[in-house]
Formats: C-alpha cells, structure tokens, sequence
C-alpha cells in the first residue's frame, strides 16, 4: 500500500487511497474475519464461570452450558467460515479459529473440574503411579481386570512418570484434563501437512481441519495410550504421504489438465536410498507407537498396507519394517495379552453385527443417553454421506487423493475381526477420520477454479451448504462429547471417599463396584482384586438383581475380605452404558443396604462402602429361649 | 541466514541441559515445568530435524513443526521405556540421556526429510514429473482466493 502510494502522481489520487486504506479494516468482508474472534472470545470468557457442572443431570453439560457458550461456537463458525477468503494469503485467521475452537470445545473442562475428568483417565493415573512406586513393569505378571496389558505396553505411562519425576509433581492429575488441547493442537499442523499434500486450495485444507475437529467427538483424546498413539500415528502417515512416493509412478498426476482445480499434484519422488532413510526416521514413531498401544500398530499396518495398493506408495519395505516392529513387541513385551486374544479371536471372527456393537452392555438408558447414541449415529451418517457425495462428484480430486480414500476404509474390516471391548466401531471410525474429513470438506467447499456458471453456482451453494454444514457438525459434537458428562465428572469428596474405602480395605482384598467407571477406581489397584458386577451380559444382570446381596455373596470367594463400593458416578455410568434397566441401579443400592450379607461403613450422598459378612451357608437353628 | 541457523543450533544444544538445570528449582515450579515440558516435546525432534543443508522447499518449515512433537515424544518414550525395563529410572538419567542426544543432534547435519528440499524429485524416466515436481515445488497453490 505504501508502495502504491509512493507511485501514485497526483494528490488527490494519494487521499484516495489514504481513505480507502483507512476504510479497508471495517470493510464488511475484513471486519468478518476477525470481529467474531474477539466477541466470540469476550462470550466463551463470559459464559465459563456460568458453567453449572457440579450437579449435572441426565444431559451432561448441555443444559449447563449457558446461551452464551453455545453463542460464542457460533461466532468463532462465522468467523472462521469468513476467514476462509483468504485462507491462501492469510493463513493465520483459519488457524487462529482452528486453535480457538479446539480451546473453546475442550478448554472449559480443564478449566473449571477439580477433579481428573473421565474415570479411564484416573485409572491411567494410578498405573503411572503404580511404575513410579516399583520402578520398573512386569509384563509377564497376571493382574486382575485386564491389567497386566499396561505393563506389557508401558510407553506412555514411562514417558509420563519421566514427565511427572521432572516436573516435580506428585501425579499426573496436575495435567491430566488438558491432554485433549494438548492432542489437538499438536495434530493440527499435522493434518494440515496431509491435506497439503492433496490440494491446494488451502480452503479445502483448513475445512478438512475443521470438520475432523467436530468429527472427532470419540472421546479418545484424554490422556492415554491410544490418544497419544494417534498423534504418533497421524506423523507417520504423513511422512509417508510426503515422502514415500515411488519414481515414475505419478503418471498424469502431475498434469493439471488432468487433475480436479484444486488438487495438488503428486509430491516430488524419491529415491530408494532416499525412502530407507525415512524408514529410519519414521522407525522410532513406530516403535513407540508400539511401546504404547495394542491397536494402534494395527491400525497403521492395515493403512499402510492400504497405501501399498497404490502404484505411488507401494512400499512394501516401510510396511513389512512395521509389522516386523509390532510381531517382535507382540511376541515379546506383550505376548500374554496376544496369546489370550488370538485365543479368543476364533470366537469372534466374523461376526461383524456382533463386533460393530458399541459397549458390551445393552442399550444405555435415560433421555440423555439416548440423545447421545440417538446423534452419534447421526455424525456417522452426516459424514458418511458428504464423504461419499465428494467421492462420487470430484472424482477427479478422489483420484489424485486415492491413498486419504483408502486410508478412510482401511480400517473398516477389522470390524470383522475382534469387538475390542465393544470399542472397535468407534476406532474404527476414529482411524477413518483424516480421509472422510478431507472428502467431507471437499462436498463443501467447491473447487474456486471453475469459470462462469459453474464458478457462481459453485459459490452459491458453498455460502449455503459450509455454513450449515460446519453448524450441523458443531450440533452434532456437544451431544456426542459432552452429553454424558455426569459420568465423567465426580466432586472432590466422591474422589476423597474412594480413597478413603480402599484404604480401609485390607491388602488382598476383593472390592466390588458397579462399574469401573469411577474416579479412583484402580486406586493402588495391585493391592486388591476387583469385581465390576454390573459389567456382563444382560441375562446375568437380569439375575443379579433378582437378588443382589445373595448374588454377590455368592460370588466372593471363600475367607476372602471383600467391600462393596457404590458412587453417583456409578449410578451414571451405568445408566449411559446400558447395563442396567431404568431404575436398576437404585433398586439395586437399596438391596444391597437391607441384605444380611452386607453391613453399612459409610453412607453419604458421596458414596456408600459396604463390608461383606460371612454368613454361614446353613444357620445353625437358635436354642428356644433366644429371641431371633 | 548461517549465524541464525548457528544460534538455534546453539539454543538446541543446549536446551536439554538447561531443562535438567531447571529440575533444581521448587517441584511443580512454573520455570520448571515448562522448560522440561518444552525441551521433551519439541528439543529432541527439532535437533533431529531442523539444521538442512540447502534451501528449504515452502511447506518445509510447516511439516518440521508438525513432525518435531511426535518425534520427540517418540524418543522420550523410548529413553524412559528403556530406563524403566532395566531399573534405571530416573528423572536426571531419563533427561541427560535426551539432552545428549540432542547435543549431538543438533551439531551435525538435520537428517534430511527426502521431500523437503528444492531439487527433490528429479525422475529422469518420466519427464512430466520434472515440470510437475517443479510445479510442486513453487508451492504456488493458487490458494484459496474465491
């Protein structure tokens, strides 16, 4: 502009610019793209302490959320849609709403809880302090529940008792609920290194970012083993697709004529001495990946393979390097575990309507938990079918991106394999995500080289379907993220509570609970062996509540101290899991309360702690002159 | 450009060390945690990466932030991995091992990223990638001016 002026013969032209250029940061389009950032952030800052989440309902935090929080997500949608004219040039305002989404979504629980939000989170806290206390893991050792697995794949909790150590704290809780900002802001730049790699309509890029942002309501992202994986994981896959491609394999890739407007021509090849190179840099993410996750290292094997189907990244070398990786930990470190599913896995091969089943209890119950199933299904679909409508209408863009459309279905036929828990839909879909976002972003963000009709129909339907799609998704992420916050969140007297009930049991005890689902709930957990009740099919649930206290009675094994611990935060969780009927849960505390097998410790509204009674099986009869 | 390229060597050189310095302040200090935070989720990848020889390709710089994290918690995961499978475990033993590597890292050659340098991608048996990977290398991409 100074330039311009400088250049400029006469005055009156000066005063001209001089006004136009004064005009220029008001000007409609300009005070668009960035007016929402600070509005929507004077809203977010209002609205966070007017976050009610101490006594949340069956809705979790979506009627706790003030107007005003759901106002600033708007704004911050405006404002980032806005932004998006002039993504190439200026590509910091997409970022600047893509960090401040993220902070806005995850940010307020970090903020406001007391407490390590989401029992899975505390249980990671308490393996972590379990490695500090023996200073080493013993894979080949049997845990009760499972838990010998975090010994046989310790990456994360060893680079988080470092962490702890060198901090100087006492445990992971410090941090523990900003591991999603945390994930989120450092995949970021990641992902917009892969859809790099397939357009170059940065609008295209940023879009993508956005939606996988909204897309990723899974809830992996707190802080453990698969959250961090999946950064490591997101890394690999994009040095590969950076770097792996194979010479003359490109073909018309690189021909503009032959490529969708906004694609980006192949990257640049690379030689063999070259790729075995990145096969070196990319071994330690792979071992890693494999130090800290059990599914993670499939995940990238099967996508890897997917590559390979493609002339472009066939290499066979990278992906044999990482199954080699993942056979050799598999085989060593976590060969228990292995060896236990591989047993198990005749059983569920297959049985793909079985294995696609979210959770392992029925279908959750409450008005808030239906909502939450109710749109995650929704998500799918809405992403699905953009997806596939990019796929079907850009087929020029679904060529040059082929690996991002592979990689989105790669890991779909696991679903045939194993349930995982009844977690595997939604690793699969989570594994799926970087491609399907791309593709969704392209049905909504149409190419801006079209020329004539088509540019301004192309425009048209970008002003209209962008701004409701990005709203849908935003509609469609509270409910899936937040709608089960009351089981995620437990005061600090329900934590101090658990404590307090493990600490009266003895070493070697047996202690009973409703669900794992609670904060603490693996507590020096080598110390006792556990007993989820509720946790099984609803045939045995179904028996355990026509009698719990002579069910469980008879479940504890013979001279062996057990305690029976029940939370609000169990109540909860076991109503969003569905492993109860409506109303189980308290018919069944009450129960619990009034049975000879039991006798009452300690009964607040934090928690109820029950000790088990030996009772012999046959009462002796009482000698006539006692009164019963 | 080479006195700044020898500065941020320098700064990574010594960023593991001063990470291990800070671990004699107060725990939970915030001049403690950061530094370390700092050091074990960006040193270690940036030393490994950073330092090119020759001129960056655009989009370089972007892909060596993205990648610096992961790398850097994969060989901190590993350093203390290690340290935990042979009973060796320590704060100071998990951090001077990183810092040396670092150290040593950043004084030789970045390990070159294959694509990330202008000139990559010569394929002299298929001459439209030449003019494509120049294409590419421009990274001209029209953006995204509607």
């Amino acid at each position: 502009m100074a330039q311009h002026e400088m250049s400029a013969p006469g005055g009156a032209h000066r005063t001209l610019t001089r006004e136009r250029s004064q005009r220029l940061p008001v000007s409609p389009a300009r005070l668009l793209t960035w007016l929402p950032l600070p509005v929507g952030a004077a809203l977010w800052a209002w609205s966070l302490p007017r976050i009610v989440f101490r006594d949340m309902d069956d809705f979790g935090l979506l009627d706790r959320f003030p107007i005003a929080f759901y106002a600033s997500l708007a704004v911050l949608t405006v404002g980032f849609i806005a932004s998006l004219r002039r993504a190439g040039t200026a590509p910091w305002w997409p970022l600047t709403y893509s960090l401040g989404m993220l902070f806005a979504l995850k940010a307020p629980t970090a903020l406001l809880y007391d407490t390590v939000r989401y029992a899975w989170a505390s249980k990671h806290d308490a393996v972590i302090a379990r490695l500090l206390t023996e200073g080493t893991v013993h894979p080949h050792h049997a845990l009760n529940g499972g838990m010998s697995a975090y010994d046989q794949w310790p990456g994360f909790f060893s680079l988080n008792a470092a962490l702890i150590r060198a901090f100087g704290v006492h445990g992971a809780a410090v941090y523990t609920n900003w591991a999603p900002v945390i994930y989120g802001a450092l995949m970021l730049p990641i992902l917009v290194v892969i859809y790099r790699t397939f357009t170059d309509d940065w609008r295209l890029v940023w879009t993508a970012v956005w939606i996988f942002q909204l897309a990723n309501w899974v809830g992996q992202d707190y802080l453990s083993p698969q959250g961090f994986a999946y950064v490591l994981f997101l890394a690999v896959f994009a040095v590969v697709l950076r770097h792996f491609v194979r010479p003359g394999t490109a073909g018309r890739l690189r021909d503009r004529d032959a490529l969708d407007p906004a694609a980006a021509p192949v990257p640049p090849a690379t030689t063999w001495r070259q790729r075995a190179l990145g096969v070196v840099l990319l071994a330690p993410l792979i071992a890693a990946i494999n130090s800290a996750h059990q599914l993670t290292p499939v995940m990238l094997c099967v996508t890897l393979f997917a590559f390979c189907l493609t002339r472009r990244y066939r290499n066979i070398g990278l992906f044999v390097v990482a199954v080699v990786i993942m056979g050799v930990w598999d085989l060593t470190m976590g060969r228990p575990l292995f060896v236990d599913t591989m047993k198990t896995l005749s059983g569920q091969l297959g049985d793909l309507l079985s294995n696609a089943k979210p959770g392992i209890g029925g279908a959750p119950t409450g008005e808030g938990a239906e909502l939450v199933g109710m749109v995650n299904i929704i998500m799918v679909v809405a992403l699905g079918v953009l997806a596939v409508a990019a796929v079907l209408l850009r087929r020029r863009l679904a060529r040059s991106a082929l690996p991002l459309l592979l990689a989105a279905i790669a890991p779909a036929p696991l679903l045939a394999v194993n349930n995982y828990g009844g977690e595997m839909v939604f690793r699969v879909y989570l594994f799926g995500l970087p491609g399907a976002a791309f593709f969704a972003a392209a049905a909504l963000v149409p190419s801006a080289a079209y020329a004539g009709t088509a540019r301004r129909i192309a425009q048209r339907a970008m002003v209209v379907a962008l701004p409701a799609g990005a709203l849908v998704l935003l509609a469609g992420f509270l409910p899936s993220y937040y709608g089960k916050e009351s089981m995620q969140y437990a005061p600090p007297q329900e934590v101090a509570f658990v404590k307090r009930a493990y600490d009266r049991a003895p070493t070697g005890a047996l202690v009973m609970a409703a669900t794992g689902s609670f904060p603490d709930a693996y507590y020096h957990y080598n110390h006792y062996d556990h007993w989820f009740f509720t946790e099984q099919d609803a045939a045995a649930n179904r028996k355990l509540l026509k009698d719990p206290g002579d069910y469980l009675a008879g479940g504890i094994p013979d001279g062996c101290p057990a305690f029976i611990i029940l939370t609000p935060t169990q109540r909860d969780a076991v109503q969003g899991e569905g492993y109860l009927p409506t109303g189980g849960y308290d018919r069944l505390v009450a129960e619990l309360k009034q049975s000879p097998h039991f006798k009452i410790v300690e009964n607040t509204r934090h928690g109820l702690l029950l000790e088990h009674l030996p009772l012999p099986t046959k009462p002796e009869p009482l000698p006539p002159d006692v009164e019963p | 450009m080479n006195r700044t390229r020898t500065q941020l060597r320098a700064v990574l050189a010594c960023s593991g060390w001063i990470a291990l310095a800070v671990t004699l302040l107060p725990g939970g200090a915030l001049l403690r945690w950061i530094p370390v935070l700092l050091f074990v989720t960006f040193g270690p990848g940036l030393a490994l990466l950073h330092p090119q020889p020759g001129v960056p390709r655009p989009g370089a710089r972007l892909e060596l932030f993205a990648l610096a994290a992961p790398l850097s918690w994969s060989l901190a995961t590993l350093a203390a991995t290690a340290l935990f499978l042979v009973r060796g475990f320590s704060a100071t033993v998990f951090l001077i091992s990183l810092a040396a590597f670092c150290t040593v890292a950043a004084l030789l050659p970045g390990l070159p990223l294959p694509a990330a340098l202008r000139g990559a991608g010569d394929e002299p048996d298929e001459p439209v990638d030449a003019v494509g990977a120049g294409a590419a290398g421009a990274g001209s991409g029209t953006g995204g001016e509607p």
